[in-house]
């Protein structure tokens, strides 16, 4: 009796396993335009009414998915290719550079028409000269975004190569003068225990990413140009013995849990009672930004601003990424503000490119509104600010 | 009498059912393993393929290693945490030492490019002292090995952090390898080449076969492989008939830190790029696949053919989910999924033997 009602069990599993399979592949959006005309076994019947111009197979492969600016760049790509008729599938790098290159070699096995790559790993191009190897061997164009392939010869050595990003620096830059611009004119509000400096923590979210580096240095070195300027002193990094002058997430993460795990035990020995608080807060990415706030606030801080009254001291946060829910937090009047990655405008760039392929054209066909590098065929998405007084 | 020859064939039948039901359970992984690449190679035709075989094949190479070595910690009812920061260490090692001499920003410029075997040997001898530090403290003081892996594991990735900051390295990625390396590890082309380069597969997939055939004779044929599944079964029958408990355990541990060696020698090629956090988590997948694979938990069971499966098995959810169009974030649950139901079935045979 037992052997049996395991055996139907099993068979349950199996089966269900299997119906998790059909109905995936035949409800999700990525199989709407799917499978050449003529396949009779196809499974998915809805192939047949939605005829693609030309059955482009896209696969897209993101670095992380838990990563929360990228997956506002998902959303919005699988909606745009969605509607360009193209059939799309995606890949979770899960942060393993290992993992995704496997898979782009098997999506590259499985017939892909287009590769477009979040690649993992930035601080050396070697990887992604792989995959441009191996796409060039079966012809397949690859577009790289988001983050960047440094080594410009790894994206000049293919014709059909592109990359679609910021260029990194800027985020930096614009969040320095972003600081720069509210210390001048929140100078004595921000010094809480008024001995005339200010002092700042920063976190920084991987090391040896290029984009972490540019932030974590031009940051502090822009508003110290505005501060110096206007007579001020430079920002004072707020432990005067440390060997860096940022808390990295060891983990390579960018992540919230990192900067909350470093700024509860900063939070420790620096508070107002010992009259040494952190007063200014910078970080990488919006993600770290919250994860320090939220200590904050466990605290007893950064409650933000209610009818124009603060509800309690506010520590300036800045992050980068306005994302949803930083965006929040700078309404709220938790954060100060935050640097917008334009997560629409980086996935209709690269669309433009998609559809330069789904129509047979030039990779980089199209492109004259777009800034792109001079020497290789790099697009920048421009960055924005963002603060309490930005719309959306 | 027509009774009864009636009730025996109905017990003939019964029992026919029963054996049919049974074979079915017992090689449930293997049956739904062909059902789902049946459905993958039917709704995607380019999987049946040969450069998508040969993928599949690359792949399961690339990962089998580390489960083979940590199939013996499993066997020994233990496991073995510490596997991927000691994958990470020997790739970040043999990659350092095998830069090529013109490399970016080279490791130990003072050195060059040292030779290929001997490079091996350091970076098994590395993950063998690893595995060995493990042993000991298992052997030794009794610990069960989760622990003392999760604690060399932690102490492994400072000095995997430590590390690539040495030399030129100041903590960036480990590339610029050496051409000779990369072609002794993937090849170019490699040695298995056919139809006139169209059909590659990666010299790495030939080591991988030549490893299994080693781990399947020491498994099966040598004093240490059935002083092993000795141990594994009951340890004090082991130590009354004879078996050296104390090395024993320490070689078990010592065999998989060289299998991580090896791996990590491999790894460092294939992915060309090596950083803190290569290899991070590759035990896990590792433990997954030995388990589907039923190498039981429960100590002194395990197969080396079924480390083999289960590492395909995995790899198949890996290449084939995408492809017909799942959603990723599944594939965590459905990985889930499957290694509890090979557990549960593990336990079943185990539990029907009792």
């Amino acid at each position: 009796m037992k052997k049996k009602l395991s055996f139907i069990l099993a068979a349950i599993m199996a089966v269900s396993m299997l119906a998790g399979c059909g109905g995936a592949a035949s409800g999700s959006e990525s199989e709407s335009a799917s499978a050449p005309a003529g396949e009779s076994s196809s499974v998915s019947e809805s192939t047949e009414k939605t005829p693609a111009a030309k059955d482009l197979k896209v696969h897209v492969f993101y670095y992380d998915y838990s990563d929360i600016y990228i997956s506002s760049v998902r959303t919005e790509m699988d909606k745009q290719l969605k509607e360009m008729g193209v059939e799309v599938k995606n890949w979770d790098g899960g942060g393993s550079q290992p993992t995704q290159t496997d898979q782009v070699k098997t999506a590259i096995t499985a017939g892909a028409d287009l590769l477009i790559v979040n690649i993992v790993e930035t601080s050396t191009s070697d990887p992604a000269k792989d995959i441009v190897e191996a796409a060039r061997a079966k012809d397949i164009p690859v577009i790289f975004f988001n983050r960047e392939v440094a080594d410009n010869e790894v994206i000049n050595s293919y014709e059909k190569c592109a990359f679609v990003g910021t260029n990194a620096p800027d985020a930096g830059h614009m969040q320095g003068e972003m600081i720069g611009n509210f210390l001048k004119e929140n100078f004595d509000k921000t010094d809480l225990n008024g001995d005339g400096k200010i002092s700042y923590v920063m976190f920084k979210g991987q090391e040896g990413n290029a984009e972490a580096e540019a932030r974590t240095q031009y940051a502090v070195e822009d508003a110290n140009k505005l501060l110096t300027e206007a007579g001020k002193p430079e920002l004072d990094y707020y432990d005067a013995g440390a060997s860096t002058k940022y808390l990295v997430d060891t983990a390579g993460k960018w992540s919230a849990q990192a900067a909350n795990d470093y700024m509860v035990s900063l939070l420790g020995s620096y508070n107002e009672g010992n009259n040494n608080m952190v007063e200014l807060i910078i970080c990488n990415n919006d993600g770290m930004a919250e994860g320090a706030i939220s200590a904050l606030q466990n605290v007893g801080y950064n409650k933000g601003v209610q009818d124009g009254k603060e509800l309690s001291v506010n520590i300036p946060v800045f992050g980068v990424d306005a994302t949803d829910s930083a965006k929040a937090l700078i309404k709220a009047g938790s954060m100060t503000g935050s640097i917008k990655q334009d997560a629409i405008g980086m996935a209709t760039t690269i669309n433009t490119l998609v559809k330069n392929v789904q129509d047979g054209a030039e990779l980089m066909a199209n492109t004259d509104q777009f800034t792109v590098d001079s020497d290789v065929d790099k697009i920048r998405v421009p960055y924005q600010m963002y603060d309490g007084a930005s719309e959306g | 009498m027509s009774n009864s020859s009636e009730s025996l064939a109905l017990k003939a039948k019964n029992l026919n059912a029963k054996k049919v039901g049974s074979a079915l359970l017992n090689n449930a992984l293997i049956i739904i393993m062909l059902i789902v690449a049946g459905y993958v190679a039917i709704t995607q035709p380019s999987f049946l393929s040969a450069s998508s075989l040969i993928n599949l094949l690359s792949l399961t190479a690339a990962y089998l290693p580390v489960a083979l070595g940590i199939a013996g910690c499993i066997v020994l009812t233990g496991t073995d945490l510490s596997a991927g920061r000691a994958v990470g260490i020997t790739a970040c090692v043999a990659a350092s030492l095998l830069q090529s001499v013109d490399a970016a920003n080279k490791m130990w410029p003072n050195i060059g490019t040292l030779p290929i075997p001997l490079v091996i040997l350091i970076v098994i001898a590395i993950g063998a002292v690893i595995g060995a530090f493990n042993g000991f403290f298992v052997a030794k003081f009794k610990l069960h090995p989760f622990i003392v892996t999760l604690a060399t594991q932690l102490i492994l990735y400072t000095i995997l952090l430590l590390y690539v900051q040495q030399g030129n390295n100041n903590g960036m990625a480990i590339s610029g390898l050496s051409a000779k390396y990369r072609n002794f590890v993937v090849g170019d082309p490699p040695i298995l080449n056919f139809a006139d380069g169209k059909i590659q597969i990666p010299n790495y997939v030939l080591y991988a076969i030549l490893l299994t055939a080693l781990m399947w004779f020491v498994w099966n044929k040598t004093t240490f492989g059935k002083n092993m599944f000795a141990l594994g079964a009951n340890e004090e029958a082991a130590r009354v008939s004879g078996v050296n408990v104390f090395a024993t355990t320490i070689a078990v541990f010592a065999l998989a830190g060289a299998m991580y060696g090896w791996a990590g020698f491999v790894e460092a090629a294939r992915i060309a790029s090596n950083t803190a956090n290569t290899g991070v988590n590759y035990e896990l997948d590792a433990i997954a696949a030995c388990v589907i694979g039923g190498v039981s938990f429960v100590g002194g069971i395990g197969k080396i053919s079924g480390i083999v499966i289960g590492v395909i098995m995995l790899r198949l959810i890996f290449v084939a989910l995408p492809l017909v169009g799942m959603d990723q974030n599944l594939q965590y649950a459905i990985k889930g999924g499957i290694i509890l139901f090979a557990c549960a079935l593990d336990m079943r045979k185990y539990l029907v033997k009792k």
